[in-house]
Protein backbone atom coordinates (compact mmCIF):
# COMPACT_ATOMS: atom_id res chain seq x y z
CA UNK A 1 0.00 0.00 0.00
CA UNK A 2 1.41 3.68 -0.41
CA UNK A 3 2.88 5.38 2.32
CA UNK A 4 2.84 9.09 2.31
CA UNK A 5 6.77 8.48 3.33
CA UNK A 6 7.63 7.62 -0.09
CA UNK A 7 7.80 9.75 -3.48
CA UNK A 8 5.60 8.80 -6.60
CA UNK A 9 6.63 10.19 -9.85
CA UNK A 10 4.71 9.45 -13.31
CA UNK A 11 6.80 9.52 -17.14
CA UNK A 12 4.53 10.38 -19.75
CA UNK A 13 6.12 10.39 -23.28
CA UNK A 14 4.22 12.55 -26.08
CA UNK A 15 3.64 9.38 -27.88
CA UNK A 16 2.33 5.80 -27.11
CA UNK A 17 5.06 3.34 -27.11
CA UNK A 18 5.66 -0.03 -28.71
CA UNK A 19 6.62 -2.78 -26.63
CA UNK A 20 10.02 -2.85 -27.85
CA UNK A 21 10.69 1.19 -26.93
CA UNK A 22 8.73 0.19 -23.59
CA UNK A 23 11.17 -2.51 -23.30
CA UNK A 24 14.00 -0.49 -23.52
CA UNK A 25 12.75 2.16 -21.10
CA UNK A 26 11.75 -0.24 -18.71
CA UNK A 27 15.24 -1.84 -18.73
CA UNK A 28 17.01 1.48 -18.56
CA UNK A 29 14.86 1.88 -15.07
CA UNK A 30 15.64 -1.01 -13.56
CA UNK A 31 19.41 -0.07 -13.50
CA UNK A 32 18.18 2.25 -11.07
CA UNK A 33 18.18 1.51 -7.43
CA UNK A 34 16.03 2.85 -5.18
CA UNK A 35 12.46 2.30 -7.12
CA UNK A 36 9.90 0.51 -4.94
CA UNK A 37 6.78 -0.16 -7.25
CA UNK A 38 6.04 0.48 -10.79
CA UNK A 39 2.64 0.57 -12.37
CA UNK A 40 2.92 0.10 -16.60
CA UNK A 41 -0.30 2.06 -17.60
CA UNK A 42 -2.59 2.75 -20.84
CA UNK A 43 -5.34 1.93 -22.61
CA UNK A 44 -5.88 -2.34 -22.56
CA UNK A 45 -5.02 -4.58 -25.56
CA UNK A 46 -7.85 -7.09 -24.95
CA UNK A 47 -7.29 -10.52 -26.16
CA UNK A 48 -10.75 -10.93 -27.78
CA UNK A 49 -13.01 -7.96 -29.02
CA UNK A 50 -14.78 -6.98 -26.19
CA UNK A 51 -18.11 -5.67 -28.01
CA UNK A 52 -19.71 -4.69 -31.36
CA UNK A 53 -20.98 -7.44 -33.88
CA UNK A 54 -17.43 -9.23 -34.01
CA UNK A 55 -17.61 -9.66 -30.11
CA UNK A 56 -15.68 -12.57 -28.42
CA UNK A 57 -14.14 -13.24 -31.42
CA UNK A 58 -10.31 -13.51 -31.26
CA UNK A 59 -8.44 -9.94 -31.58
CA UNK A 60 -4.37 -10.37 -32.52
CA UNK A 61 -2.51 -6.92 -32.08
CA UNK A 62 1.02 -6.81 -32.67
CA UNK A 63 1.48 -5.12 -28.95
CA UNK A 64 0.10 -7.19 -26.87
CA UNK A 65 3.35 -9.12 -26.38
CA UNK A 66 5.58 -10.38 -23.12
CA UNK A 67 8.35 -8.28 -22.89
CA UNK A 68 11.58 -8.88 -20.74
CA UNK A 69 12.35 -6.58 -18.37
CA UNK A 70 15.55 -7.76 -16.15
CA UNK A 71 15.27 -10.97 -15.25
CA UNK A 72 11.53 -11.08 -15.48
CA UNK A 73 8.97 -11.84 -18.03
CA UNK A 74 5.65 -9.86 -18.07
CA UNK A 75 3.05 -9.87 -20.46
CA UNK A 76 2.10 -6.90 -21.95
CA UNK A 77 -1.98 -6.45 -21.71
CA UNK A 78 -1.83 -2.46 -22.71
CA UNK A 79 -0.43 0.13 -25.07
CA UNK A 80 1.99 2.00 -22.91
CA UNK A 81 0.67 5.40 -22.39
CA UNK A 82 2.68 5.96 -19.17
CA UNK A 83 4.75 4.39 -16.41
CA UNK A 84 3.80 5.61 -12.63
CA UNK A 85 7.09 4.63 -10.15
CA UNK A 86 7.35 4.68 -6.56
CA UNK A 87 10.67 5.87 -5.16
CA UNK A 88 12.36 5.44 -2.16
CA UNK A 89 13.52 9.17 -1.65
CA UNK A 90 13.92 12.28 -4.04
CA UNK A 91 17.50 11.81 -5.31
CA UNK A 92 16.11 8.98 -7.17
CA UNK A 93 13.85 10.88 -8.96
CA UNK A 94 16.35 13.13 -10.10
CA UNK A 95 18.68 10.00 -11.56
CA UNK A 96 15.09 8.89 -13.22
CA UNK A 97 15.11 12.19 -15.07
CA UNK A 98 18.39 11.83 -16.10
CA UNK A 99 17.78 8.33 -17.52
CA UNK A 100 14.38 9.73 -19.39
CA UNK A 101 16.57 12.54 -21.02
CA UNK A 102 18.82 10.84 -22.50
CA UNK A 103 16.45 8.35 -23.64
CA UNK A 104 13.57 10.41 -25.09
CA UNK A 105 15.57 11.86 -28.16
CA UNK A 106 12.55 11.20 -30.79
CA UNK A 107 9.54 12.71 -28.78
CA UNK A 108 9.44 14.51 -25.67
CA UNK A 109 8.18 14.01 -22.34
CA UNK A 110 6.66 14.46 -19.30
CA UNK A 111 7.84 13.61 -15.33
CA UNK A 112 5.10 14.55 -12.89
CA UNK A 113 5.45 14.18 -9.29
CA UNK A 114 2.33 13.56 -7.49
CA UNK A 115 0.47 10.54 -5.81
CA UNK A 116 -0.67 8.08 -8.47
CA UNK A 117 -1.27 4.89 -6.46
CA UNK A 118 -4.17 3.78 -4.61
CA UNK A 119 -3.90 4.75 -1.24
CA UNK A 120 -6.90 2.61 0.11
CA UNK A 121 -8.32 -0.87 -0.75
CA UNK A 122 -10.98 -0.48 -2.60
CA UNK A 123 -14.23 -2.63 -2.28
CA UNK A 124 -13.47 -4.90 -5.36
CA UNK A 125 -9.68 -4.99 -3.67
CA UNK A 126 -11.78 -6.43 -0.60
CA UNK A 127 -13.73 -8.50 -2.67
CA UNK A 128 -10.93 -9.85 -4.59
CA UNK A 129 -8.22 -10.01 -2.25
CA UNK A 130 -10.37 -10.61 0.87
CA UNK A 131 -8.93 -8.91 4.47
CA UNK A 132 -5.88 -9.92 5.03
CA UNK A 133 -4.68 -8.68 1.31
CA UNK A 134 -0.98 -8.02 1.01
CA UNK A 135 -0.55 -4.64 0.88
CA UNK A 136 2.04 -4.03 -0.93
CA UNK A 137 0.43 -5.21 -4.34
CA UNK A 138 -2.71 -3.09 -3.39
CA UNK A 139 -3.41 -0.89 -6.61
CA UNK A 140 -0.38 -2.56 -8.84
CA UNK A 141 -2.37 -4.89 -10.93
CA UNK A 142 -5.66 -5.22 -11.84
CA UNK A 143 -8.01 -6.90 -9.59
CA UNK A 144 -10.22 -8.65 -12.21
CA UNK A 145 -7.61 -10.00 -14.40
CA UNK A 146 -6.55 -12.32 -11.80
CA UNK A 147 -2.70 -11.77 -12.71
CA UNK A 148 -0.65 -10.62 -9.69
CA UNK A 149 2.60 -8.15 -9.92
CA UNK A 150 5.88 -9.06 -11.49
CA UNK A 151 9.06 -9.26 -8.99
CA UNK A 152 11.93 -7.83 -10.81
CA UNK A 153 15.13 -8.30 -8.92
CA UNK A 154 17.68 -5.07 -9.41
CA UNK A 155 20.63 -6.90 -11.62
CA UNK A 156 23.94 -7.14 -8.99
CA UNK B 1 -29.81 39.04 -55.07
CA UNK B 2 -29.41 34.94 -54.86
CA UNK B 3 -28.87 34.16 -51.66
CA UNK B 4 -25.07 32.96 -51.13
CA UNK B 5 -23.59 30.45 -47.95
CA UNK B 6 -21.12 31.54 -46.32
CA UNK B 7 -20.77 27.91 -44.84
CA UNK B 8 -18.98 29.64 -41.77
CA UNK B 9 -17.08 32.62 -39.93
CA UNK B 10 -13.76 32.57 -39.13
CA UNK B 11 -10.09 34.09 -40.97
CA UNK B 12 -7.64 31.37 -39.98
CA UNK B 13 -7.01 28.12 -42.46
CA UNK B 14 -8.67 25.94 -40.20
CA UNK B 15 -12.10 27.71 -41.07
CA UNK B 16 -11.55 27.83 -44.80
CA UNK B 17 -10.87 23.91 -44.66
CA UNK B 18 -13.96 23.83 -42.77
CA UNK B 19 -16.03 26.24 -45.50
CA UNK B 20 -14.15 24.13 -48.64
CA UNK B 21 -15.19 20.88 -47.00
CA UNK B 22 -18.99 22.03 -46.38
CA UNK B 23 -19.19 23.95 -49.88
CA UNK B 24 -20.07 21.56 -52.47
CA UNK B 25 -18.90 23.72 -55.20
CA UNK B 26 -15.69 23.17 -54.16
CA UNK B 27 -14.63 19.87 -55.28
CA UNK B 28 -12.19 18.10 -53.05
CA UNK B 29 -8.65 17.25 -53.88
CA UNK B 30 -8.03 13.37 -54.76
CA UNK B 31 -5.39 12.44 -52.33
CA UNK B 32 -5.36 8.54 -53.41
CA UNK B 33 -6.95 5.87 -55.06
CA UNK B 34 -8.65 3.18 -53.43
CA UNK B 35 -10.50 0.35 -55.12
CA UNK B 36 -14.32 -0.69 -55.05
CA UNK B 37 -13.22 -3.88 -54.27
CA UNK B 38 -11.14 -2.37 -51.35
CA UNK B 39 -14.24 0.04 -50.18
CA UNK B 40 -16.36 -3.29 -50.21
CA UNK B 41 -13.72 -5.33 -48.18
CA UNK B 42 -13.55 -2.16 -45.27
CA UNK B 43 -17.23 -1.95 -45.24
CA UNK B 44 -17.83 -5.57 -44.54
CA UNK B 45 -21.09 -5.69 -45.36
CA UNK B 46 -21.19 -7.95 -48.50
CA UNK B 47 -18.73 -10.00 -50.10
CA UNK B 48 -17.15 -8.25 -53.15
CA UNK B 49 -18.31 -9.20 -56.53
CA UNK B 50 -22.00 -10.52 -54.73
CA UNK B 51 -25.43 -8.68 -55.74
CA UNK B 52 -27.12 -6.32 -53.61
CA UNK B 53 -29.09 -7.63 -50.75
CA UNK B 54 -32.63 -5.77 -50.87
CA UNK B 55 -35.09 -4.59 -48.20
CA UNK B 56 -37.98 -4.45 -50.52
CA UNK B 57 -38.88 -4.57 -54.57
CA UNK B 58 -36.77 -1.94 -56.39
CA UNK B 59 -39.45 0.92 -57.08
CA UNK B 60 -40.07 0.34 -60.35
CA UNK B 61 -41.63 -3.08 -59.89
CA UNK B 62 -43.95 -1.38 -56.64
CA UNK B 63 -47.18 0.21 -57.20
CA UNK B 64 -46.53 3.96 -55.90
CA UNK B 65 -48.63 5.90 -54.36
CA UNK B 66 -50.02 9.24 -56.56
CA UNK B 67 -47.90 11.72 -54.57
CA UNK B 68 -46.55 15.61 -55.17
CA UNK B 69 -43.36 15.00 -53.06
CA UNK B 70 -42.44 11.83 -54.77
CA UNK B 71 -42.65 14.06 -58.52
CA UNK B 72 -40.50 16.38 -57.13
CA UNK B 73 -37.76 13.92 -54.73
CA UNK B 74 -35.69 11.79 -57.34
CA UNK B 75 -35.01 8.62 -55.38
CA UNK B 76 -31.10 7.89 -55.11
CA UNK B 77 -29.69 4.67 -56.81
CA UNK B 78 -30.03 2.69 -53.91
CA UNK B 79 -33.11 3.32 -52.93
CA UNK B 80 -34.42 3.06 -56.51
CA UNK B 81 -32.94 -0.53 -56.37
CA UNK B 82 -34.19 -1.15 -52.79
CA UNK B 83 -31.15 -1.79 -51.32
CA UNK B 84 -30.09 -2.22 -47.27
CA UNK B 85 -29.87 0.89 -45.19
CA UNK B 86 -25.70 0.35 -44.12
CA UNK B 87 -23.05 2.17 -42.55
CA UNK B 88 -19.61 3.82 -42.71
CA UNK B 89 -18.28 5.27 -39.14
CA UNK B 90 -15.06 7.41 -38.89
CA UNK B 91 -13.27 8.05 -35.64
CA UNK B 92 -10.77 11.16 -36.27
CA UNK B 93 -7.80 11.94 -34.20
CA UNK B 94 -7.67 15.30 -31.99
CA UNK B 95 -3.80 15.97 -33.38
CA UNK B 96 -5.13 17.42 -36.78
CA UNK B 97 -6.80 14.97 -38.50
CA UNK B 98 -8.41 16.55 -41.41
CA UNK B 99 -11.98 16.39 -40.49
CA UNK B 100 -14.01 16.11 -37.64
CA UNK B 101 -17.13 14.11 -36.65
CA UNK B 102 -19.53 17.63 -36.74
CA UNK B 103 -17.77 18.23 -39.97
CA UNK B 104 -18.08 15.52 -41.58
CA UNK B 105 -21.67 15.51 -40.72
CA UNK B 106 -22.11 19.15 -42.17
CA UNK B 107 -20.00 18.28 -45.24
CA UNK B 108 -22.09 15.46 -45.77
CA UNK B 109 -25.57 16.90 -45.81
CA UNK B 110 -24.23 19.81 -48.24
CA UNK B 111 -22.86 17.34 -50.45
CA UNK B 112 -24.75 14.07 -50.88
CA UNK B 113 -28.24 12.78 -50.97
CA UNK B 114 -30.25 10.31 -48.86
CA UNK B 115 -27.69 9.79 -45.72
CA UNK B 116 -28.27 9.53 -42.35
CA UNK B 117 -25.42 10.61 -40.23
CA UNK B 118 -25.11 10.77 -36.41
CA UNK B 119 -22.46 12.79 -34.76
CA UNK B 120 -20.96 11.95 -31.71
CA UNK B 121 -18.02 13.49 -29.99
CA UNK B 122 -15.14 10.95 -31.40
CA UNK B 123 -16.73 9.20 -33.56
CA UNK B 124 -19.54 10.03 -37.19
CA UNK B 125 -21.14 7.49 -38.59
CA UNK B 126 -23.37 7.96 -41.76
CA UNK B 127 -25.93 5.47 -42.70
CA UNK B 128 -27.93 5.18 -46.48
CA UNK B 129 -28.62 2.79 -49.14
CA UNK B 130 -25.76 0.37 -49.42
CA UNK B 131 -24.92 1.45 -53.55
CA UNK B 132 -25.08 4.92 -52.04
CA UNK B 133 -22.94 3.83 -49.27
CA UNK B 134 -20.04 2.47 -51.35
CA UNK B 135 -20.29 5.50 -53.51
CA UNK B 136 -19.91 8.03 -50.86
CA UNK B 137 -17.44 6.54 -48.52
CA UNK B 138 -14.74 5.88 -51.75
CA UNK B 139 -15.26 9.54 -51.77
CA UNK B 140 -14.80 10.01 -48.41
CA UNK B 141 -11.64 7.88 -48.53
CA UNK B 142 -9.83 9.03 -51.53
CA UNK B 143 -10.19 12.67 -50.90
CA UNK B 144 -8.31 15.04 -48.33
CA UNK B 145 -11.08 14.26 -46.01
CA UNK B 146 -9.17 11.43 -44.90
CA UNK B 147 -6.12 10.38 -43.67
CA UNK B 148 -4.46 6.79 -43.07
CA UNK B 149 -3.34 7.80 -40.08
CA UNK B 150 -5.49 9.73 -38.02
CA UNK B 151 -8.29 8.84 -39.11
CA UNK B 152 -9.86 5.41 -38.53
CA UNK B 153 -12.60 3.77 -40.04
CA UNK B 154 -14.49 1.93 -37.23
CA UNK B 155 -17.63 0.67 -36.90
CA UNK B 156 -17.29 -0.60 -33.42
CA UNK B 157 -14.55 0.02 -29.96
CA UNK B 158 -13.89 3.46 -31.91
CA UNK B 159 -11.67 4.40 -28.57
CA UNK B 160 -8.76 6.20 -29.84
CA UNK B 161 -9.43 10.49 -31.45
CA UNK B 162 -8.43 11.94 -27.69
CA UNK B 163 -5.32 9.96 -27.13
CA UNK B 164 -2.15 10.30 -28.21
CA UNK B 165 -0.90 9.35 -31.46
CA UNK B 166 1.69 5.68 -31.17
CA UNK B 167 5.40 6.05 -31.87
CA UNK B 168 4.72 5.47 -35.68
CA UNK B 169 2.51 8.34 -35.65
CA UNK B 170 -1.01 5.83 -35.59
CA UNK B 171 -4.06 6.73 -33.97
CA UNK B 172 -4.43 4.19 -31.10
CA UNK B 173 -6.85 1.05 -32.13
CA UNK B 174 -7.82 -1.37 -29.43
CA UNK B 175 -8.62 -4.05 -32.52
CA UNK B 176 -5.21 -2.96 -34.94
CA UNK B 177 -7.57 -2.76 -37.80
CA UNK B 178 -5.22 -0.81 -39.35
CA UNK B 179 -1.30 -1.27 -39.52
CA UNK B 180 1.56 0.97 -40.98
CA UNK B 181 3.58 -1.43 -42.54
CA UNK B 182 7.52 -1.54 -43.44
CA UNK B 183 6.88 0.16 -47.20
CA UNK B 184 5.17 3.23 -44.90
CA UNK B 185 1.73 2.56 -46.41
CA UNK B 186 -1.58 1.67 -44.41
CA UNK B 187 -2.89 -1.54 -44.93
CA UNK B 188 -6.59 -2.50 -43.39
CA UNK B 189 -6.05 -5.96 -42.27
CA UNK B 190 -9.67 -6.18 -40.58
CA UNK B 191 -12.84 -4.55 -41.72
CA UNK B 192 -14.30 -1.91 -39.86
CA UNK B 193 -15.91 -4.19 -37.02
CA UNK B 194 -12.61 -6.07 -36.50
CA UNK B 195 -13.10 -9.00 -38.49
CA UNK B 196 -9.93 -9.81 -40.08
CA UNK B 197 -9.60 -9.84 -43.63
CA UNK B 198 -8.51 -12.43 -46.43
CA UNK B 199 -6.16 -9.58 -47.81
CA UNK B 200 -4.64 -6.28 -46.63
CA UNK B 201 -6.22 -3.64 -48.04
CA UNK B 202 -3.31 -0.91 -48.77
CA UNK B 203 -5.20 2.43 -48.09
CA UNK B 204 -2.59 4.86 -49.08
CA UNK B 205 0.99 6.55 -47.10
CA UNK B 206 0.21 8.86 -43.87
CA UNK B 207 0.08 12.68 -44.83
CA UNK B 208 3.09 14.29 -43.51
CA UNK B 209 2.76 16.99 -40.72
CA UNK B 210 3.53 20.08 -42.79
CA UNK B 211 0.31 18.67 -44.91
CA UNK B 212 -1.79 17.60 -41.93
CA UNK B 213 -1.56 21.40 -40.80
CA UNK B 214 -2.68 23.14 -44.21
CA UNK B 215 -5.65 20.85 -44.31
CA UNK B 216 -6.89 20.18 -40.55
CA UNK B 217 -10.46 21.44 -39.64
CA UNK B 218 -9.47 21.08 -35.55
CA UNK B 219 -8.49 23.84 -33.88
CA UNK B 220 -5.29 22.70 -31.51
CA UNK B 221 -3.19 24.85 -30.01
CA UNK B 222 -0.47 22.40 -29.50
CA UNK B 223 -0.61 20.22 -32.75
CA UNK B 224 -2.16 22.91 -35.40
CA UNK B 225 -3.64 26.62 -35.38
CA UNK B 226 -4.73 28.05 -31.92
CA UNK B 227 -8.59 28.94 -31.71
CA UNK B 228 -7.76 31.75 -30.00
CA UNK B 229 -5.59 33.09 -33.54
CA UNK B 230 -9.02 33.50 -35.12
CA UNK B 231 -10.89 36.29 -33.60
CA UNK B 232 -13.70 36.22 -35.87
CA UNK B 233 -14.57 32.87 -35.22
CA UNK B 234 -14.45 33.75 -31.64
CA UNK B 235 -16.49 36.79 -32.36
CA UNK B 236 -19.39 34.92 -34.01
CA UNK B 237 -19.32 31.85 -31.42
CA UNK B 238 -19.57 34.74 -28.72
CA UNK B 239 -22.31 36.42 -30.49
CA UNK B 240 -24.40 33.37 -30.54
CA UNK B 241 -23.82 32.41 -27.05
CA UNK B 242 -24.62 35.95 -26.07
CA UNK B 243 -28.13 35.72 -27.97
CA UNK B 244 -28.87 32.19 -26.87
CA UNK B 245 -28.68 33.31 -23.33
CA UNK B 246 -30.38 36.35 -23.62
CA UNK B 247 -33.65 34.39 -25.34
CA UNK B 248 -33.41 32.10 -22.40
CA UNK B 249 -34.90 35.19 -20.08
CA UNK B 250 -37.29 34.67 -23.17
CA UNK B 251 -37.36 38.62 -23.37
CA UNK B 252 -40.72 40.51 -24.71
CA UNK B 253 -40.93 43.55 -26.88
CA UNK B 254 -43.81 45.80 -24.54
Amino acid sequence: MTQAAFPQVRIVPMRMLKPETAERLLNTLTGITGIRRMIIHGPGLPATVPYGPARGSPNPHSDRRAIQIGDAEVALRVQVGEVILEVEDAPVIEEIRSHCDDFFTEFSYQLQEGRFMKTAPTLVDYAKFGPDADETIIGLADPRSGEGPVVIRAPR
Amino acid sequence: MAYKPQYGPGTSIVAENRRKQMNPGQKLEKVRSVTDEDIVLILGHRAPGSAYPTAHPPLAEQQEPECPMRRIVKPTEGAKAGDRVRYIQFADSMFVAPSQPYQRTYSEMYRFRGIDPGTLSGRQIVECRERDLEKYAKELVETEMFDPARVGIRGATVHGHSLRLAEDGMMFDMLQRCLLDEDGIVKYIKNQIGEPLDRAVAVGKPMDEKWLKAHTTIFHSLAGTSYRDDAEYIEYVQRIHSLRTKYGFMPKEE
